[in-house]
């Protein structure tokens, strides 16, 4: 057994990794109706020369015109400034792009370009100056251009720098020394950040992505020399470049637009995108299965053949299709494969796109539904008996008819049914993901659903015990409309039959109570309050008690005193003495007064004024004793 | 061995009787009576528990905090210490006492509750 299970695993794992290793195929492109959005967005009026630039250079890479040429020309005149290299780049290029649009020349803009190549100055202006130089027709010195660049390269080692550099090779002349410029490209494509497996794009975002695109390609294709690129990195810059569809500034749509065209232009890889027209599914009543291969841009390729290289059963694994070719009608490669008979189902297409040795993703994984339309054959409906297991009659009800006789089954009875389920078309038996058997009682709404099983022999049969399934019907007995639900994905005709009506009987009935549906929202009973059950306290007896014994030291102190003999004797009348000793007894009793009715703040007040007065009397009391003592007998 | 502690003890008690003055005598009558009231009161709480406590509490520590000044007062004009207390005159002690007293009856009645 470990021995089979080894092997399985071994089988899965080799599955896996050769499903893994399918080839990636571009999930995103540019649909005609995002051709359409860019094309619309470069379209905007012109605010600077900048924003001319964008618009006319990148459209005609799209390969449609500006709206107004002639107008786009006297804009480009009007807003030129020879002084400035980047106004004379951008006027230039867009002039290139418009059709008889020249831009006036002087020595003086030719000094400023031509000084403007050296090592001194920035990537940007040197790759700006040389375009200009280039479309203006004007002679540039190439080594001395490549010098500068592979200088500045060194200098300035950031991703954009490099991406000009690349362009500013591509305008030079075939003889210069391009070829370590032309490395450039590996060490780029090596510092692209790989998402998931489907992106590849610089951490600099979307437009740096695109123009290394545009550049790589325009630079690889001058010096005929194929870009270190590996198809499955050529179909991930495909998905980062048009992921995107809606531009947040004219820069971006510019980029995006001269990648597309890079891409379906170039000399080398030609990413093709294979989409099915509508989804890809067919029937007897829609037999072609018809595909669009294009290239990015959606347009179509030319002198290509598509075929299917193997289709096979996701089921059964069987193979249904080996190397049949599409035929091509209005655009559309279209194949019948209604004829090769399959049975419904999905099947797992491999296509295969030849003809352009340039061409990239160029075999495509498919799924194709195959769908059919399901009869109900044998519809026998029966009432058996229990004990005997002989079945009293047998009715056969034909879909979409009703039987004429409602059944009875009582609790010494079960109700049984069987049927067949076949493809109209081919006859074969189908087995569908949904056979449903509902009963519904018309009187209570109440319905009740069960799953009709096939045999062996692909025969549905259903069974229901009255005794065994109270439960699920609340024991109401009544008639139940009985009906037959079949579906399933690959089905074109979802069946709801109303076979029959069924009287079940059951024992112990209940009142049928009408199902109270749940208020929620009533008010619920009153939580009352529990208080602290009071401490348990001792008998009044045992503290009345113990008060009386905790007083009852007082009446020792006193007899104490009585026998050691103190007295007051000594005590005289000043009056001082008497209002000491009347404030002394007020200060207590103030206390008990505190300990009944007042708080703090009330006794505080009090105290203050009685213990103050008391202080003093007190002060001058105790003052006239300690003359007293120390003269004695006054 | 209980004889000689018996002797010592009634040897004390002579001594006391003796040679203490009045005034001392009179103030440790009273100290007793407040020794006497405090045990009752915790013996009550051992009896019946702590309910109500910040009740007990306050009684008892009334109890100990009277007997505590009555011990300085006691200390404060006993003649024999008078060297230790050359400043303070048995005036003054005592008015320190009630002073004292004023304050604890206070934070008494106010956890008495």
């Amino acid at each position: 057994i470990f021995k089979q299970f080894n092997l399985n695993i071994f089988t899965m794992i080799l599955l896996a990794l050769a499903l893994g290793a399918q080839a990636l195929t571009p999930s995103h492109h540019l649909s005609p109706a995002d051709l359409d959005r860019l094309k619309a967005f470069l379209n905007q009026p012109f605010t600077d020369l900048e924003s001319a630039y964008y618009s006319i250079v990148g459209l005609s890479k799209l390969g449609i015109a500006v709206s107004d040429e002639h107008a786009a020309c006297q804009f480009l005149k009007s807003q030129l400034d020879p002084s400035n290299i980047d106004s004379l780049f951008f006027a230039s290029e867009a002039s290139q792009a418009l059709s008889g649009c020249q831009i006036p020349l002087s020595n003086e803009t030719r000094d400023l370009l031509l000084a403007a190549v050296s090592e001194d100055s920035t990537m940007s202006q040197i790759h700006r100056s040389v375009s200009t130089l280039s479309s203006l027709g004007l002679p540039v010195a190439s080594q001395e251009v490549v010098s500068a660049l592979t200088t500045r390269i060194t200098k300035e080692d950031n991703v954009l720098a490099i991406i000009l550099a690349l362009q500013t090779a591509s305008r030079l002349s075939q003889q210069a020394e391009l070829g370590g410029i032309l490395e450039e490209i590996e060490d780029l494509a090596a510092r692209l950040d790989d998402l998931g497996g489907i992106y590849l794009q610089f951490e600099e975002g979307l437009e740096a992505t695109a123009h290394f695109v545009t550049a790589a390609y325009a630079l690889s294709d001058h010096v005929d020399i194929e870009p270190p690129l590996k198809e499955d990195q050529v179909v991930q810059l495909v998905n980062s470049v048009f992921s995107k569809k809606s531009w947040d500034s004219l820069s971006e749509a510019f980029s995006v637009a001269s990648a597309a065209a890079a891409f379906s232009g170039n000399r080398f890889h030609i990413p093709v995108v294979v989409t099915s027209q509508g989804p890809a599914a067919v029937s007897h009543r829609q037999p072609m299965l018809q595909l669009q291969v294009t290239d990015i841009l959606s347009q179509p390729l030319p002198s290509i053949s598509v075929q299917v290289e193997s289709a096979h059963a996701v089921a059964s694994k069987s193979v249904v299709l080996s190397q049949a070719p599409f035929t091509l009608r209005d655009g559309i490669f279209e194949l019948n494969f209604m004829d090769s008979q399959p049975a419904s189902g999905y099947y797992q297409f491999a296509v295969a796109v030849t003809g352009d040795s340039r061409l990239v993703a160029n075999h495509v994984e498919m799924k194709v539904k195959v769908s059919t339309e399901v009869a109900i054959n044998n519809m026998d409906l029966s009432v058996v008996d229990k004990d005997q297991s002989i079945g009293t009659k047998t009715t056969r009800v034909e879909y979409p008819s009703k039987a004429k006789t409602s059944f009875t089954a009582d609790s010494h009875q079960n109700f049984a049914m069987s049927f067949q389920l076949v493809d109209v078309n081919t006859g074969v038996e189908l087995t569908p993901h949904q056979t449903f058997v509902r009963l519904h009682n018309q009187k209570t709404g109440q319905e009740v659903v069960f799953v009709a099983e096939p045999d062996s022999k692909n025969v549905y049969k259903f069974e229901l015990d009255t005794a065994e399934r109270k439960s699920e019907f609340d024991s109401i007995s009544g008639t139940y409309a009985l009906y037959l639900i079949v579906g399933d994905a690959t089905l074109e005709n979802p069946i709801l039959w109303n076979v029959a009506d069924v009287v079940l009987k059951f024992l112990d009935e209940e009142i049928p109570s009408v199902i109270q549906p749940k208020n929620l929202y009533v008010p619920k009973p009153e939580i009352k309050h529990l208080f602290r059950d009071p401490e348990k306290k001792p008998p009044t007896v045992v503290s009345n008690t113990f008060t009386a014994l905790v007083l009852s030291p007082l009446l020792l102190l006193f007899i104490l005193w009585i026998k050691l003999g103190a007295n007051i004797s000594n005590f005289s009348f000043t009056p001082s003495c008497i209002l000491f000793h009347l404030g002394h007894a007020a200060m207590l009793g103030l206390m008990y007064v505190y300990w009944t009715q007042l708080n703090m703040f009330q006794t505080l007040k009090y105290l203050a004024i009685i213990g103050s007065l008391t202080f003093l009397a007190g002060n001058r009391m105790l003052a006239q004793k300690a003359v007293k003592r120390y003269r004695p007998g006054c | 061995m209980s004889s000689s502690v018996f002797s010592v003890l009634s040897k004390f008690v002579a001594e006391y009787r003796r040679s203490t003055p009045a005034k001392l005598k009179v103030v440790d009558a009273y100290l007793l009576y407040i020794l006497l009231t405090g045990a009752l009161q915790f013996f009550y709480c051992v009896l019946v528990g702590t309910f109500p406590f910040n009740s007990f509490l306050s009684g008892f520590i009334s109890c100990v905090g009277a007997f505590v000044l009555g011990v300085c007062l006691r200390i404060q004009i006993n003649p024999q210490n008078k060297s230790e207390f050359l400043s303070l005159s048995p005036e003054r002690a005592f008015a320190d006492f009630l002073f004292a007293h004023a304050i604890l009856h206070l934070v008494v009645v106010n956890f008495i509750g």
